[in-house]
Formats: structure tokens, C-alpha cells, sequence
């Protein structure tokens, strides 16, 4: 049953539902985060390890000095001389016990250097090898199966933006956000249970600072984002204006307007200077508080740590320089936070755009219980047939303004029938609907005397032969062009539709023939050229009906014969549509059908069109005028009859 | 380091070889580049000098401030001294002031010269550029030129605002910080300057093969794109050939392809890291062992063990940051090289200095006169011979034959955009090398092929020919070329934006903007290349009626495909392999049925006539 496609909504989901979603994302590959945490805790074990045998070093040594040194009965040192309760062996000479240590230190660092290859090396397997790759083929899959209307309604650089950099936000959720916090939140509880086993109050003081920071942090990166975002846009509108005056530099030149021109690019250029300025405030501003802040921390570690030492409440190397050391990995994972913060906002706009795609609804897809046809006769029929874009329509027209309106067409195999119309009467959409490009809102359209949207579309599609008013060619071989709705075929094959198509010669001539790659310096086709090469791609796969969307619109009007002898071989035994202006291709149609706002307002062959007044024969005139007049000799008339 | 995609034979697209990639990624230093950038900071020559002052007392401010620190530690604390401590803590407070509040300024002038050679640069890129004459234009890609604005001038300012300064810190600090060491221990000191260069040597080693490295991933991550936009692109093709599964495999296996650079970027970056981490940790042990020997053996103080324990990371870390910085200063020069290489372009020709502006005389449209013109756009291949006319005043001139046949090439001589290879052009009896190219172009008209519009509204586009214009003078212009009430009828009229290459409005709409653009610039001599592509019948009416309204009273120039326009001329100049071979109006040719006759046959498919 004809069904209106849904519209896509145009509110998205809460942030909420986004995070919600990026977990169940992060949930597929939780063995993996689980083995990286892991390794990541090993590793801030072993750094706190390294630490404290350091520190114990430097105890020891005060220690034997002391020992020394010291006059007997002075208060001994405070010194930490065991490591996590195992005792130096108090009796090994003083040099075998730093040997050891030293070597202990050594072999733990060689030991955490191997262990964190690893580690980058897994999350990279993580995020290069798995996430990245993963979320692009899907997207990418999916993008491929959308409508048309997505493509109409999108511009090529955002869906490019979309497989590239948005899947790379929304990555970042897992390796930025969640292992990155899941690390942080590890390391500073374990930095802060083995600080405050040295000294509670002395931890205390010196993380007094840091709820500041984190507000600082959170705080500055939420008022430079819009800064930074504006900054983007300039620079973007800066280099937009540099490429179009390289484009449009014939017409700055032809009315000698450089000045203007530059002045211009001045105005674009020193917006982004000026509007930096306040960004370079904001940051020197900031970078130097922040830096104060921490060096604030180290002064109360040096004060009051200092005043424990001294009176012998804390030993100097396990804790003192342990300290010291602590307090410069925490406020490293402290700016973390501001970091943490921007990746999620970060992603969670990527997500928006990726989900957008994933979730849109594939409007065109065989129903469950669809008809296979293989091979079609070609017989097409329009029944009442309306179209009416859901939404806002292309370029943002007007939404719900039917584009079709009562289309009766009935078409039998080896027909060729021809629309003509003006700029938005319809005849794209018509034709369109045929290989189901767009389904029909009302009415409906039966090839073979089979309802379209019963026919697998695959089926469908392989029995259409297409050729557009300006045809994508892909850069590669010639040969692989025509080949590409049917990328087993032959040599054999791909030459005889290029034969059909009158392009066998032409591409003979090209440097490498059929092995030419298109697109490659100097290998550019002309528009004869490449529409010759569309149409043989149609033919190879041997269609029953063939859509020919303004063929000829691309060429001029020298070199338009060149492809009327392929359309002639072409069309032979097919069902054709064909969208054209000139007279010379209307005229070789079965019949023709003229539209206006949607609505077929004449049909007929092209002599019995010619013999009522209407539109047809309005256009016709405009021509004719031009053929008359040449063959009259006659002074030039008036345009119009 | 290679991975050849698996599935070679089969792929979407073939060439993505982005020129790019040729360029070279690394320049040894060199004083007249480094000079002639620092030029660039002239504006703010003031700042220059403030900021080389204080980063001269920065990179002294950094090591007195973990020296302060040690000091405390080895004194005060180690003694028990309440009241030394205060004081070193104070002092500590105050160093610590000094040296952020400092640092705002150190931060913020570096950042304000970067950006001002950035802006300097753009500047001069775009005005220099500008002056080039077409055939520069012909020869230079457009991604070039943007390449060498972004990517070139932000490795430049990367150049300018951090190489010079930080490595003077870095470096700075590493001095102060070996002459503390060298005061307090001078044989340990002698330890740890042995360590150095082999950090400086593993550090470079793997700055060269990440620069590698990551330009081959670029270059994959290029095949992804490029495949990406030809899909989307492409899409009709591809659904309507039902070619995505297919696609679907290839984009996967190029995606594989790219992820396998990453790993090999990403294991590199995962040695480094730890390797420096493992030498760190290595000074720990020997400082430990050794230190603490000389300690119990030797008469060194236990605080200078501690000192050497703080000290030594000051000494150690600016050889990584040196060593990057190098690197980037490697980036720098070559960015470097390569814009000024584009600025210092000399053109190919300019106007003559002694070349005179063309006299208006309202009213009239100019005399146009080309005597045995020959013309190649390269050296030794000519594609115009001999080229002899006269175009009177108010005489319109159309120019017909295939492509490749010279059409494009005349219209350009007459816009002076080239210079004939031979002969002469004259406008107004004027040579056209005599007379300056601003005056020439101020009494032109174009309206070039693809109908080119800048992104800006209908309005900026129209008035980009005269800017003084009044809004009342474009709506004139438009009234008479009838078609006000089309572009009334846009979304938002006159100010409807049109985007980049004018999309939003049909071809027939950005012609009808590009007559009426020519039109407020009261052009003497009009030069039109038609559109090839058909337009729908009624709107090409329209557009021919404007275009006689645009002709009328002007002398003009034009690549003529419609059959309409050719009848109108009145000179009819046909053109083939870059010789005149017929001349005169369009009956006079059908009569003599020659070259014209057979073209015109093909262009109206006589035989396709009916009978009349």
C-alpha cells in the first residue's frame, strides 16, 4: 500500500540518549578497554613503585650519613627504609644495597617501557584498527543505501565530513573519554591513598587548590569554544574568498575591480586578526594563572612539608621528593579534565551527525515478499500518479508542494517517449520514480504490469540503463566506467557498448585506449566524449528501459551530432524516456509529452502537437524560427512568432 | 614501508595522487629565508624585541625556581631552620609571581607576532598573486594556492612564534641548569652531560621516521577521501547501477589499507615515548648508585644528591622540545621557501610603464582591430595565425567553429588577458600594449561561460562591476534587460545569497545576473562566451532579448553556440584550427556555402526540418 515516506525529524535526540547510545557503542568492545585499563593500572603501580624506591635511595643514604656523621644520641632521622614493609637487608654494605635499588629501579623501568608499548599499541589496535574502521565501513555502507533525497538535501562536503572526521569524534568518546576518565579517576584515588598514607594533612594542603583548577579549567575551555569556533569560521570564510577570487579571477580582472577585490580579502584577512586578539588575551591570561596555581601547590609542599621534615614527622626522600613527584603526575591528569570535558562535547556533536545517518530511514528497499523479474519486458505505466517531497524540498523550496500531480502514462516495450518541459515542471522526479530513486506518493507505476515497490529493487534497477543530463564518470580506467554496473564483464562486452555507443574510436585514440585513466592530467573527455562513454555504460548491461535525462544539455551545439547516433542505436528496442529541448531529439520520440508545474499538459506525436496551438507548438515555433529564417534568407524577426 | 591495497585490481578510483605529496616536507635552515620572514614581523618590531628580552629571563626564571626549591630542601628543612624556611618559602612566592606574571606577555606577544606575519603573509600573497596576468592563473591550481595560505603560512607562524622563542628558553634554561649542576657537583655534572647526546640522537631518529610515517598515512587517508567524495558524488551512478555492495568491500579494504599506516605511525610513536621515559628512570639508578657512593665515599653533600634529583629533568627535557622545534623549524623553512617562491612569480608581462589609460568617449562603442595577430598560450605552439579584423564601433562579432578552434583565444586578446605572440591589437587606434589594463577592463563588459558569481547576494554580484552603484542604478539595469521581475521573484530579491559557484539560481537565472552585471558597468566593448548548455526554451527567450538590450550600441565579442545570437552578428568570424577561414554575416555564409553552411547544417539537422 502506498505509504508517505516519513519525514525525518528535524529535533534530534537529548544529549542523555546520545550518551546513552555511545556506551552501548563502547559496550562492544569493553574486553578490549577492560585489558588497556588493566595494563594502565599495572603501569601507575609501577610508577608509584619507581617513586618511592627513589625515594627510599635518598633516605638510605641520609641515613648512613647520618650514622656517620651524627653525634650518637641526637634524635635518629624519620626515614622510610622499607619498601611496601619488605626491609632493606640492614646488613648488606652500604654500595650492595644502592646497587640493588638501582637496579630494582632500572629493571621496573624497563619492565613499565615495554608495558607501555603495548599500551599504545592496544589502544590503537583499539581505536585504528577496530572502532575507526568499523564506524566508517558502517557509515559509509549505509550512506551508499540512502535516498536521493538525503544527497539533494546534503551538500558533498558535510557527508564527507560525516565518514571522516565526525567518526573520529564519536571514537573519542571511548578512547578519549571514557578510558581517559575511567585512567584518571583510577590514578588520582591512587595517588591520593598513597599520599595521604604518607602524611593526610599534608595531602590535604597541597590538593587544596585543585576543585580551582578544575572549575579554572572547565570555566576557561566553556568560554573559549565559541572563540575558537567564530575563529574557525572566519578563516573558513577568509579562504573561501581566496579560492573564489583564484575561480572568479576572469571577471575581478575583466572590469578591473582588483582593488575592490583585494580590499576584499584585506576586510576577510584582518577580521581574523582582530577577532584573534581576544582570543590571545583570553589564553595569556589563563595559561599563566594555571601555572601560578601549581607552583602555589609546591610552595605548601615546601612550607608545611618542609615543617613535618624538619621535625622529623616526615622522612625526606619516601616523602618529601615522593611528593614533589606525586603532585606533577596529579596536576597533569587535573588538566586532564578540561581535555575530558572537550572531547565529550566534542563527540557528542559528532554523534548527532553520524547517528543521523545511521538512523535515517532507508526509504527505497524490496519488500519482504517481492517479486524477482530478472529479465523485464519494458512496459511502464503511471496510474494517477502524485509526488510530493516530504519536508522541506530541495534547496530549501517550499515543503509539500506536490511535484507530480495525476500523472497518466502508459508506455509499451520499445517505445521512446520524450518530455519536454520547463526548468521544475517535473521530468527529473518522473523519471526518477521509475527506477524508484523516489517512491510515488499517490498513484502508482507498474513495469510489466507489476506494481514497482513489489519488484525487488535490485531486479528493477539492473533493467534500467541511465544516463544523466551531467554524468559522473569515476576516475579510473575507461574501461572499468562502462563496466561499472556489471564489474565482471568482458573486454568483449565493454567494447561492443562502447561500438553501440560510437565511442569505440575516440577512446582507441586516447593514450592507453581502454586503459586510460580518466581524470589524470590531460585525460580530460570532452562533454560528447564523456556522455558517449555514459551511454555505452547504460547499454553493456543490455537494459529494457532507458532513462535519458537532458543527454545532450552539457554539449554545445557543434558537437551534439556526435551523440545522436549513439541515442539512435541506443534507444533501438528499448523503452526510452528521454528529457530534451531541441527539436531534433523530440523529434525522434514515439510521442511526446509536454508538462507544466507538475502535470502533463500535452501529449502527442511530435505532427499532431505541431497542429494545435499550445505549448508545444510555442516551443517549437522558437525554433522553427531560427530554421525558417535560414531558409528564407529573410531579415532577422522578432523573437517571438 | 608499503602496503599495496589488497584488492588492486578492483578498486573505485584510481588516481588520487594529490600533487601535494611532491612538495618537499623538510628545508635546512637558511639565513636569507629566516630574515626576509622576520621582515614580516616589522609591524611589530617593538614587541620583537620586548619579547627576545624576556624570554632571555625566562629561561633563567625556570631553573632559579627549582634551584630556590632544592636549596630550601637542602637547606632549611635538612637544618630545621623555621625561620630560613619562611623566608625561602616567601621568597619562592615571590620568584613564582615574577615569573607567571611575566609569562603572560612572553605568551601573548609571541602570539600576536605569529599571527601578524600570518596576516602580513596572506596579504601579500593575495596582492602579488593578483597582479599575475591570466596565463598564470591557467597554470597554477587553485588547491595550491590555498595550500600555500593555510598549511604553508600556519608552518611559518609555527616558525615564528614558537621555534625561535621556546628553543631560546629551552635551550637557555638548559644552560643555567648545567652551570647550577656544574656549581654543585661539577663530576656528576659530567655524568649526566654524557647522557645528552644520546637522547638528542634517539629523539631526532624518530622525529625524521614520524614525519615519514605520517605522511604516508596522509597519503592513504587522501585514497579514503578522494573514494568518499567520488561515492557521494557519484551516487545516482551508483545506485541506479546498483553498485553498493561492491563499493561497500572496496571502501572497506582502502579503510584497512589506511588503518595499517596508522598502526605503523602509531608503533613508532609507541617506542619513543617510553624510550625516553626508560632514560630517565636509567639517570634515577646512576644518580642513585654513583651519587650515593660519592656521598658516602667521596665528601658530597647529601642535599646535592637531592638537588641533582630535581635538577637533572630541567637539564634533560629541553633536549626533546630543542629537537622538536628543529624539526618544525625544518617544516618552517619549507613552507617558507615555497610562499615566497609564489610571491616572487615574476609575471609574465605587465602593463608598459609608459601605457596610457584609454579615453571614454560615452555613447560609442570602441573600434577593435586586430593586424595579422598570432597567438600561443605556450611557447612555439601557436593557436592563432594571422588573425586580421576590424570590428567598427557598435559592430557585434561572432565567433564560430569547433572547440580548439581559436574562439576562446581571440576573446581574450581583446580582454587583453594575453598578449598576441605577433601583430598587434588596437582599440580605438590604440595599441592595446599602449594602453593600461584598468582602463581597458573599466569599459568592458564579460560575461564569461560558466557565468561565474561570488558568494555574496544578487545585489554584491551585479554591483561588483561599478561598486559605487546605487541599489536604484541595479534595479534599473535589470528593469532593462527585463528581467526584474525574475529576480523580484527570488526568495529574498536582491538579496538573495547565491553560493559558491551561484548555486541556488538556475543557469538561466545566474546568465540573466552576469548580463546584468556587464550592463551597470556601461560597458563600449561587451565579451560574451555563451553557455553551452541548454536552457529551457522560454527562459532562453528571455535571455535573448536581454542579450540584444546588452549588445545594443556596444561593440561585442561573442563565443556564439545559439543559432539566434550568430544571426544577429554582424560579422560572423569562422574560425578553424586557429585561422579566420570565412568571414561575413550569417546569410552571406549560407549563401556561399562553404565551412558555415556545413556547420550550420549540423547545428540545426536540416534534414530533421519538416516540411514547411
Amino acid at each position: 500500500m502506498p505509504k508517505p515516506p516519513t519525514a525525518v525529524q528535524p529535533s534530534g535526540p537529548t544529549n542523555w540518549a546520545l550518551i546513552v547510545r555511545l556506551f552501548g557503542l563502547a559496550w562492544r568492545y569493553r574486553l578490549h578497554c577492560l585489558g588497556v585499563l588493566g595494563i594502565q593500572l599495572v603501569l601507575l603501580t609501577m610508577g608509584l613503585l619507581g617513586l618511592n624506591f627513589t625515594g627510599v635511595g635518598i633516605d638510605y643514604i641520609r641515613q648512613k650519613v647520618a650514622a656517620q656523621t651524627l653525634p650518637p644520641g641526637s634524635h635518629p632521622l624519620v626515614a622510610g627504609t622499607s619498601i611496601f614493609h619488605f626491609a632493606l637487608p640492614g646488613s648488606w654494605p652500604a654500595m650492595k644495597v644502592l646497587g640493588l635499588l638501582g637496579g630494582m629501579i632500572l629493571g621496573l623501568a624497563v619492565c613499565r617501557a615495554v608495558l607501555n608499548y603495548i599500551y599504545t599499541v592496544s589502544v590503537n589496535i583499539l581505536v585504528q584498527q577496530k572502532l575507526v574502521v568499523d564506524l566508517r565501513g558502517v557509515v559509509y555502507d549505509k550512506l551508499q543505501r540512502l535516498s536521493f533525497r538525503f544527497f539533494d538535501a546534503n551538500n558533498t562536503g558535510s557527508i564527507i565530513t560525516r565518514v571522516t572526521s565526525d567518526v573520529q569524534s564519536v571514537r573519542m568518546f571511548v578512547d578519549q573519554v571514557l578510558i581517559q576518565s575511567l585512567i584518571m579517576v583510577i590514578s588520582l584515588v591512587l595517588y591520593v591513598v598513597y599520599m595521604s598514607s604518607l602524611s593526610p594533612g599534608l595531602t590535604a594542603a597541597c590538593l587544596a587548590t585543585t576543585p580551582l583548577l578544575w572549575l579554572m579549567s572547565m570555566g576557561f575551555s566553556r568560554r573559549i569554544q565559541p572563540d575558537y569556533a567564530r575563529n574557525r569560521t572566519l578563516v573558513e570564510r577568509m579562504v573561501q574568498m581566496l579560492a573564489e577570487s583564484v575561480q572568479g579571477i576572469a571577471v575581478t580582472k575583466g572590469f578591473g575591480r582588483e582593488e575592490e577585490d583585494r580590499a576584499r580579502f584585506a576586510a576577510a584577512n584582518d577580521a581574523v586578526l582582530t577577532q584573534q586578539h581576544g582570543i590571545f588575551w583570553r589564553l595569556s591570561l589563563f595559561t599563566p594563572s594555571v601555572g601560578f596555581i601549581t607552583r602555589i601547590n609546591m610552595m605548601v609542599l615546601l612550607g608545611y612539608g618542609g615543617w613535618l621534615v624538619a621535625h622529623g614527622r616526615l622522612p625526606l626522600g619516601t616523602g618529601l621528593v615522593v611528593f614533589a613527584g606525586l603532585l606533577d603526575q596529579f596536576s597533569g591528569q587535573v588538566n586532564n579534565v578540561a581535555n575530558i570535558v572537550n572531547s565529550i562535547q566534542q563527540s557528542l556533536i559528532g554523534a548527532r551527525r553520524v547517528f543521523e545517518i545511521l538512523d535515517a530511514p532507508i526509504e527505497v528497499k524490496s519488500a519482504p515478499d517481492a517479486v524477482s523479474r530478472p529479465r523485464l519486458e519494458g512496459s511502464v505505466r503511471f496510474e494517477n500518479v502524485s509526488f510530493t517531497y516530504a519536508g522541506p524540498g530541495p534547496a530549501g523550496g517550499p515543503p509539500d508542494e506536490p511535484v507530480l500531480r495525476d500523472i497518466n502514462l502508459d508506455v509499451t516495450p520499445g517505445q521512446c517517449v520524450a518530455i519536454l518541459g520547463a526548468t521544475g515542471a517535473g521530468k527529473s522526479v518522473l523519471m526518477g520514480l521509475i527506477p524508484r530513486f523516489y517512491d510515488v506518493t499517490a498513484g502508482r507505476l507498474l513495469v510489466d504490469g507489476i506494481d514497482v515497490r513489489r519488484l525487488r529493487v535490485d531486479d528493477l534497477r539492473r533493467n534500467i540503463g541511465l544516463v544523466f543530463q551531467d554524468n559522473f564518470l569515476f576516475s579510473n580506467t575507461v574501461a572499468a566506467n562502462i563496466a561499472f554496473g556489471h564489474p565482471d564483464a568482458t573486454q568483449a562486452q565493454i567494447e561492443r557498448a562502447a561500438r553501440i555507443a560510437a565511442a569505440h574510436d575516440f577512446i582507441l585514440g586516447l593514450p592507453k585506449g581502454y586503459e586510460t585513466v580518466l581524470g589524470e592530467s590531460g585525460n580530460t573527455l570532452s562533454g560528447g566524449q564523456r556522455q558517449r562513454l555514459a551511454i555505452a555504460r547504460a547499454v553493456l548491461l543490455e537494459p529494457a528501459i532507458l532513462l535519458l535525462d537532458d543527454p545532450t544539455a552539457a554539449i554545445d551545439s557543434e558537437t551534439e551530432h556526435e551523440i545522436f547516433d549513439a541515442l539512435d542505436r541506443a534507444i533501438k528496442g528499448r523503452t526510452t524516456f528521454i528529457v530534451a529541448h531541441r527539436l531534433s531529439t523530440l523529434r525522434r520520440a514515439d510521442f511526446i509529452v509536454v508538462m507544466a508545474d507538475g502535470r502533463i499538459v500535452q501529449r502527442g506525436t511530435h505532427e499532431e502537437l505541431m497542429r494545435v496551438p499550445g505549448p508545444y507548438l510555442q516551443v517549437a515555433d522558437l525554433q522553427l524560427v531560427d530554421n525558417l529564417m535560414l531558409q528564407s534568407n529573410g531579415p532577422p524577426d522578432p523573437l517571438l512568432p | 614501508m608499503s602496503h599495496p591495497a589488497k584488492n588492486a585490481s578492483l578498486t573505485l578510483i584510481r588516481n588520487v595522487r594529490d600533487e601535494d605529496y611532491d612538495e618537499e616536507q623538510f628545508k635546512p635552515l637558511e639565513w636569507g629565508l629566516l630574515r626576509r620572514l622576520f621582515s614580516y614581523a616589522a609591524p611589530v618590531r617593538r614587541k620583537l624585541r620586548v619579547l627576545i628580552v624576556l624570554s632571555t629571563i625566562r629561561s633563567m626564571q625556570l631553573p632559579a625556581l627549582v634551584l630556590v626549591a632544592t636549596l630550601i630542601i637542602a637547606g632549611p628543612i635538612t637544618s630545621g631552620n623555621m625561620r630560613g624556611l619562611a623566608l625561602g618559602v616567601g621568597g619562592y612566592l615571590l620568584l613564582a609571581l615574577w615569573t607567571d606574571g611575566m609569562f603572560h606577555f612572553r605568551q601573548r606577544f609571541a602570539l600576536e607576532i605569529g599571527e601578524t606575519v600570518v596576516n602580513g603573509l596572506r596579504a601579500d600573497i593575495f596582492a602579488k598573486m593578483q597582479r599575475q596576468p591570466m596565463s598564470f592563473f591557467h597554470r597554477t591550481k587553485i588547491g595550491r594556492v590555498i595550500s600555500r595560505v593555510t598549511s604553508d603560512v600556519e608552518a611559518m607562524r609555527v616558525g615564528i612564534q614558537d621555534v625561535l622563542f621556546v628553543s631560546m628558553i629551552q635551550f637557555g634554561q638548559m644552560v643555567f641548569t648545567a652551570v647550577a649542576m656544574a656549581w654543585i657537583d661539577p663530576i656528576l655534572f659530567v655524568v649526566v652531560v654524557a647522557m645528552a647526546p644520546i637522547l638528542w640522537t634517539v629523539n631526532n631518529h624518530f622525529r625524521m621516521r614520524f614525519s615519514r610515517l605520517s605522511r604516508a598515512s596522509q597519503e592513504s587517508f587522501s585514497r579514503v577521501t578522494a573514494t568518499l567524495a567520488e561515492s557521494v558524488n557519484g551516487i545516482r551512478v551508483t545506485q541506479g547501477f546498483v553498485r553498493q555492495e561492491t563499493n561497500s568491500g572496496l571502501f572497506r579494504s582502502l579503510l584497512a589499507d589506511h588503518s595499517r599506516y596508522n598502526m605503523d605511525l602509531a608503533r613508532a610513536s609507541a617506542i619513543l615515548a617510553p624510550l625516553l621515559d626508560l632514560n630517565s628512570q636509567f639517570f634515577v639508578a646512576v644518580l642513585l648508585v654513583f651519587g650515593g657512593w660519592r656521598v658516602l665515599h667521596g665528601g658530597m653533600a647529601a642535599g646535592d644528591l637531592v638537588k641533582f634529583f630535581f635538577l637533572s629533568n630541567f637539564f634533560f627535557s629541553p633536549i626533546t622540545v630543542i629537537g622538536n622545534q628543529y624539526n618544525q623549524a625544518l617544516v618552517a623553512m619549507a613552507g617558507a621557501e615555497r610562499v615566497f617562491h609564489l610571491i616572487d612569480t615574476p609575471p609574465d608581462w605587465e602593463d608598459d610603464p609608459s601605457a596610457c589609460d584609454l579615453p571614454r568617449s560615452a555613447g560609442t562603442g570602441a573600434q577593435v582591430e586586430f593586424r595579422r595577430v598570432s597567438f600561443g598560450y605556450a611557447p612555439g605552439r601557436l593557436v592563432l595565425h594571422d588573425i586580421d579584423f576590424t570590428a567598427g564601433p557598435g559592430m557585434s562579432v561572432a565567433l564560430v567553429g569547433h572547440t580548439g578552434s581559436g574562439k576562446t583565444s581571440i576573446i581574450n586578446l581583446v580582454s587583453k588577458f594575453y598578449l598576441p605572440t605577433q601583430g598587434e591589437v588596437r582599440v580605438d587606434g590604440l595599441e592595446i600594449r599602449a594602453i593600461t589594463s584598468k582602463s581597458l577592463h573599466r569599459q568592458m563588459g564579460l560575461v564569461p561561460q560558466q557565468n561565474f558569481l561570488f558568494s555574496g547576494t544578487v545585489l554584491e554580484n551585479i554591483r561588483m562591476s561599478r561598486p559605487e552603484a546605487s541599489e536604484d542604478e541595479v534595479r534599473d539595469v535589470a528593469a532593462r534587460l527585463d528581467c526584474l521581475d525574475l529576480i523580484e521573484a527570488l526568495p529574498r530579491g536582491l538579496r538573495t545569497e547565491v553560493g559558491e559557484h551561484g548555486s541556488g539560481l538556475s543557469v538561466g537565472q545566474r546568465q540573466l545576473v552576469c548580463f546584468a552585471r556587464a550592463l551597470l558597468a556601461d560597458p563600449r566593448i561587451v565579451v560574451l562566451d555563451e553557455a553551452t548548455s541548454s536552457i529551457d526554451a522560454l527562459t532562453e527567450a528571455r535571455l535573448q532579448k536581454a542579450l540584444v538590450t546588452l549588445l545594443k550600441g556596444r561593440t561585442s565579442f561573442i563565443v556564439a553556440h545559439r543559432l539566434s545570437t550568430i544571426r544577429h552578428a554582424d560579422l560572423v568570424l569562422v574560425l578553424d584550427q586557429g585561422r579566420i577561414v570565412e568571414r561575413g554575416t550569417h546569410d552571406q555564409l549560407l549563401v556561399a556555402g562553404g565551412h558555415y553552411a556545413a556547420l550550420h547544417r549540423q547545428f540545426v539537422q536540416m534534414d530533421d526540418l519538416p516540411p514547411s
